[in-house]
């Protein structure tokens, strides 16, 4: 192993264009869109063939069958059959801390490149039966005689057949993320009004993007499918407006379908390697992958549960003696828009940031004009798995494109969790 | 592992003792069953059968699929009908020895399994096929004016039933993998994400089978339900086809319907009947179609273009409607119009294209969104095709290009869809007139298989090549054409239309002109025809290209139209439409059916020995195939050159000396 650190350079991403759950693409498995985005990475970069060190990837939703997706995706493209894969989660983080751990081992030389990716699906979801009868048909396979078998059966009663859908709320709180943030805007004082400025800001930004092909090398089609379908172009303050509370039905609730992410269907993918060996393959060097920091928060005491972003971008910043306005890329993902801004308003906080953060000054506010600037999750949607890759893709790309300067990444998670990153040019 | 070398085969066994057979065509990028490949076959049979492997299992060595069927090439080389059946007779011998073996015998397929390679897999105890994009398993020998010959009217209906066997063998259609398992045409769907090779080994190992048909199949198969069948599928096949036209279907309903228990008199019925089909000058038409096909489609395969963003300036009828169609086959498509109201009438009907032609709602959702209202031509920078289908005035169209040529991108192509004004017109308002190219598409976009490419002397040729790929892209036949008034289709076609509104003028019925043009074989009479165009249209043809009969036509026609008569889309012309249907009235055939067709055509004849005495196109077999997939010109004559060639053999026959 060597002893000094190598950088890692960002080569690029591609995903799938994100729709909507239930739509184009409700047929498709997240082994499905894995392998479709995995194979549009092999055809963008020329992979064919080629062993990749790891291919580090996972779902949210998982079906039990997908419990090796990340190597049964790698099987289906056109990568070499030698190349290992690991299936891994961490909720929403789930492929930017793939492509945090791969990293790490791409700097401390253990492997020379990776692909990070991640897919879900709320379209085909794993749906299983109680405890109570699952247990009675094991019992029935591993029963010998009939006589076995038929006690297996004894006490059923039809209400076991009732079939248990996968739950997303927290399983210590039992609300939904919507009901934790819609807490968290009650908090911080976040209006309905700044939340829907955000959300159309995101959709103009993402439509003015694909207009100008922003997002062309970056999306495989999938289904047919190009763009993302949750976009819309043209909607307005006066469209959001009109649109019913969702979490807390009454006056004070704030958040709405408009200003939340819906349940999205897709799958992204980033390819990340030593510098040698994208040079030695004549592959572009977007960015370099430079920090990463994961925090947790202690929502069940009380803390807002999507608050960890906030917590560990200050945690990262102290270890890379960076300030917060020193990027010129702020890509944080709006899972809500009040995520996105009570996260601001906390950096902006003397008092959380000094009792939460230990900071002695608070870590103050960002150029706005600098955050998101191709849209996010609010427009394009947010398959879970799957948005980590696609932000870190993305910032590569803004950084190429900027020829030079700094992005930072921020990511919350179910669980009280949060990811950020930082990629420089 | 022992492994044995033939020339178009390979086989060898594993250590479990199973046969992996691969057929690899030598010289050939894509499996065909030649006599070559069959006798070959049948060694490996016949070694297979005396020394019988634990199970065998028959693949491809190819990447692009199974097996394509038998080769046609060889076909041509036959003349004698008792010759080909014989040749039949040997392909059942062998065949038969497949089937007899006596070891589980799987076919594992991934892509295509046509023609001859699906009777081929039909004689394995079990099919498997991959479930991916490109698999398709059929019998289109029908679409060749044959009949399938391997043992396929046999097999196919005691597998499936002679109700789902004969449609697919009447229809020619060729089924996706999960489509060919709930029709019981093969037994398993290998999932993408498994592996075709370990599913036949396991398919192998518990010796799988084919389960036998069902109560239902076995039951539509007995004497009485076939002679209610036959009735009723002769019924269907006529309002499809002509019989004088196309005797082929007709001939394999009456095979089927006389069959007798006997299984060998079956082959036998099947090997005579093929072999008569197969010489008839019907079916020689139609394989000439066929590689006038394979040959228009390779021309939209020769250049590394990959359009994948269309923008198309002008919402009316054509521009719409090709925006439609490129959006309908995957591109991402900007509509370009005045306002927003001129491309709401595009929208729908686009919606409705969607609809029909997709097999899921979203499916159509997505088509729906690539199908993006441009209004102010955001789209341009980004396209890599323009088509430019505006009204047909030369001095709107070059103050458009102007505007559109700056934005575009140096690679993209400019196409125009007029079929009226000169390409070396149009392209004087170009920084680079060497870009521009005529796509002329016709309507209805979405039935009419043919696009004209069309090039002015100086356009660079490369440009050209790009149109055919993206013609290719969207499922369309192009054909290169020299820029020359009417091109190469509505050329062929004026004259004709003008010696129908002559006959029409004499007073002659216009259901007697239409009546000898279908008996021709034609799908479509001329004045039915000028109403499907629009009457409008028709006149600016008429004016445009002039002509023998040219101003009475005019005038005519300008009389309809002032009094608000356009044809179909106003419901009525020289018809009155009702539900898109022309009302005809009573037409009795009279013996001088032949006689009017016969004058009838003259003029399209005589245009299309001119057309190719010009070299508008590159030969002869590209005129037959422009005017056979752009006018529906009766596609068993071979097309109209080479319907006049063989016409004028002193052994052809009555049919064919008719016009």
């Amino acid at each position: 192993m060597t002893n000094t650190l190598r950088p890692v350079a960002v080569v690029g991403g591609v995903r799938i264009p994100f729709c909507r759950s239930n739509t184009a693409y409700s047929d498709l498995s997240n082994l499905d869109m894995l392998s479709t985005t995995l194979n549009g990475l092999v055809d963008k970069y020329s992979l064919q063939g080629e062993k990749i060190d790891e291919t580090n990837a996972g779902a949210v939703i998982n079906h039990s069958r997908d419990w090796n997706v990340a190597r049964e995706a790698v099987l289906g493209t056109e990568l070499s059959p030698l190349s290992p894969a690991i299936t891994m989660q961490q909720a929403c983080g789930t492929s930017l801390q793939a492509a945090l751990v791969s990293s790490a081992k791409i700097a401390s030389g253990q492997i020379d490149c990776a692909i990070a990716a991640g897919a879900d699906t709320v379209s085909d979801v794993p749906i299983v039966f109680g405890k109570r009868f699952a247990r009675r048909l094991v019992g029935l396979g591993r029963a010998k005689s009939p006589m076995a078998k038929l006690k297996t059966l004894k006490g059923f009663g039809p209400g076991e057949l009732k079939p248990l859908p996968p739950s997303t709320n927290e399983p210590r709180t039992l609300l939904s993320m919507g009901q934790h943030c819609e807490l968290m805007a009650q908090h911080w004082g976040i209006t309905r009004q700044a939340q829907d400025e955000l959300a159309v800001q995101s959709h103009h930004k993402a439509a003015a993007a694909y207009n100008s092909g922003f997002f062309d090398d970056l999306i495989t089609p999938c289904e047919q499918v190009l763009r993302d379908n949750n976009m819309r172009p043209d909607t307005s303050m006066e469209a959001l407006s009109g649109l019913r509370q969702a979490y807390e039905k009454g006056e004070k609730g704030t958040l709405t379908a408009g200003n939340s992410t819906p349940l999205t269907d897709g799958a992204s993918s980033v390819l990340l390697a030593s510098e040698e060996w994208a040079r030695e393959r004549g592959l572009p060097i977007l960015a370099y992958l430079t920090h990463g920091q994961t925090s947790a928060v202690d929502f069940v005491s009380g803390e807002g549960l999507l608050m960890a972003p906030a917590v560990a971008m200050s945690e990262m910043l102290k270890r890379a003696n960076m300030q917060l306005q020193d990027f010129d890329f702020y890509e944080i993902h709006e899972a809500f828009a009040a995520q996105v801004l009570c996260t601001l308003a906390a950096w902006e906080s003397e008092e959380y940031c000094r009792d939460r953060l230990g900071r002695d000054e608070p870590m103050g506010s960002i150029d706005r004009s600098k955050l998101n600037v191709v849209g996010s999750s609010l427009a394009v949607g947010h398959p879970f798995a799957a948005t980590g890759a696609r932000i870190v893709a993305t910032l590569g790309k803004l950084l190429d494109q900027n020829a030079g300067g700094k992005g930072v990444i921020s990511v919350c998670t179910a669980g009280g969790m949060g990811l950020t990153a930082i990629l420089e040019r | 592992m022992q492994a044995a070398e033939y020339k178009h085969w390979k086989l060898s066994r594993d250590g479990d003792g199973i046969a992996w057979l691969l057929i690899d065509r030598a010289s050939e990028s894509t499996n065909t069953l030649s006599q070559d490949v069959i006798a070959e076959f049948d060694t490996i049979l016949d070694a297979l059968t005396s020394d019988t492997p634990r199970g065998l299992v028959i693949m491809s060595g190819k990447d692009n699929g199974f097996i394509a069927g038998a080769d046609i090439r060889e076909f041509e080389a036959f003349e004698d009908a008792a010759r080909v059946t014989e040749l039949v007779k040997q392909g059942h011998a062998v065949f038969a020895k497949l089937e007899k073996l006596k070891c589980p015998t799987v076919a594992a397929v991934s892509g295509f399994c046509v023609g001859g390679g699906y009777e081929l897999a039909l004689c394995c105890k079990y099919i498997m096929v991959l479930d991916v994009p490109g698999t398709r398993v059929g019998l289109p020998e029908i679409k060749l004016g044959i009949m399938p010959g391997l043992g396929g009217t046999v097999r196919l209906n005691e597998r499936v039933g002679g109700m789902k066997g004969m449609t697919a063998m009447l229809t020619g259609k060729l089924y996706r993998a999960k489509q060919a398992r709930a029709l019981g045409m093969v037994d398993e769907v290998v999932s993408r994400h498994s592996n075709l090779r370990w599913a036949a080994r396991r398919a192998v190992m518990q010796k799988r089978k084919f389960k036998g048909p069902s109560l239902v199949s076995r039951a539509v198969n007995s004497n009485l339900a076939r002679d209610t069948l036959a009735g009723q599928m002769v019924k269907q096949t006529s309002a499809k086809a002509n019989p004088k036209h196309y005797p082929g279907p007709f001939a394999l309903i009456d095979m089927w319907k006389e069959q007798k228990g006997d299984r060998a008199a079956k082959f036998n019925a099947e090997a005579e009947l093929f072999g008569s089909l197969l010489v008839s000058p019907e079916s020689r038409g139609l394989q000439r179609v066929f590689h006038l096909m394979e040959r228009l489609k390779r021309l939209g395969k020769n250049e590394d273009f990959k359009c994948r963003r269309v923008h198309v300036v002008g919402a009316g009828v054509m521009g719409g409607d090709i925006a439609a169609w490129c959006a309908l086959q995957g591109m991402e498509v900007t509509v370009q119009d005045r306002e927003m109201q001129y491309i709401e009438p595009a929208i729908k009907r686009a919606r409705e294209l969607f609809k029909r032609r997709t097999r899921s709602k979203h499916a159509a959702d997505a088509a729906a969104a690539r199908f993006l209202p441009d209004v102010d031509g955001k789209g341009v920078a980004r396209a890599d095709v323009v088509i430019e289908a505006i009204f047909e005035n030369a001095e709107a169209k070059q103050a458009l290009y102007k505007t559109l040529e700056p934005k575009m991108r140096d690679d993209a192509v400019l196409a125009t869809n007029t079929s009226a004004i000169p390409l070396e017109t149009l392209s004087t308002a170009l920084d680079k007139p060497s870009r521009l190219i005529g796509l002329h598409f016709f309507n209805p976009v979405a039935k009419m298989p043919l696009v004209e490419v069309v090039y002015a002397p100086d356009t660079d040729q490369q440009v050209v090549s790009r149109g055919n790929a993206f013609c290719g892209q969207i499922n369309r036949f192009p054909v290169p054409v020299k820029s020359n008034p009417g091109f190469l289709v509505n050329r062929v076609l004026a004259p004709y239309m003008l010696e129908a509104m002559k006959m029409y003028n004499e007073g002659m019925s216009k259901e007697a002109i239409d009546a000898a043009a279908l008996d021709f074989g034609m799908p479509m009479g001329p004045i039915e025809l000028a109403d499907t165009v629009g009457l409008d249209v028709g006149l600016s043809v008429v004016k445009n290209l002039g002509g023998d009969g040219a101003d009475a036509a005019a005038e005519v026609l300008g009389k309809m139209i002032d009094e608000g008569q356009l044809g179909k889309k106003s419901g009525n012309g020289f018809y009155t439409w009702v539900k898109a249907k022309p009302q005809k009235e009573e037409y009795e055939p009279d013996d001088k059916i032949e006689e009017r067709a016969s004058r009838l055509l003259k003029p399209f004849l005589d245009e299309c020995q001119a057309c190719s005495k010009d070299g508008i196109v590159e030969d002869d077999d590209l005129l037959d195939a422009g005017i056979i997939f752009g006018t529906g010109f009766a596609p068993f004559r071979g097309g109209p050159m080479h319907y006049l060639k063989t016409r004028d053999l002193p052994d052809s026959s009555s049919k064919e000396s008719a016009a």
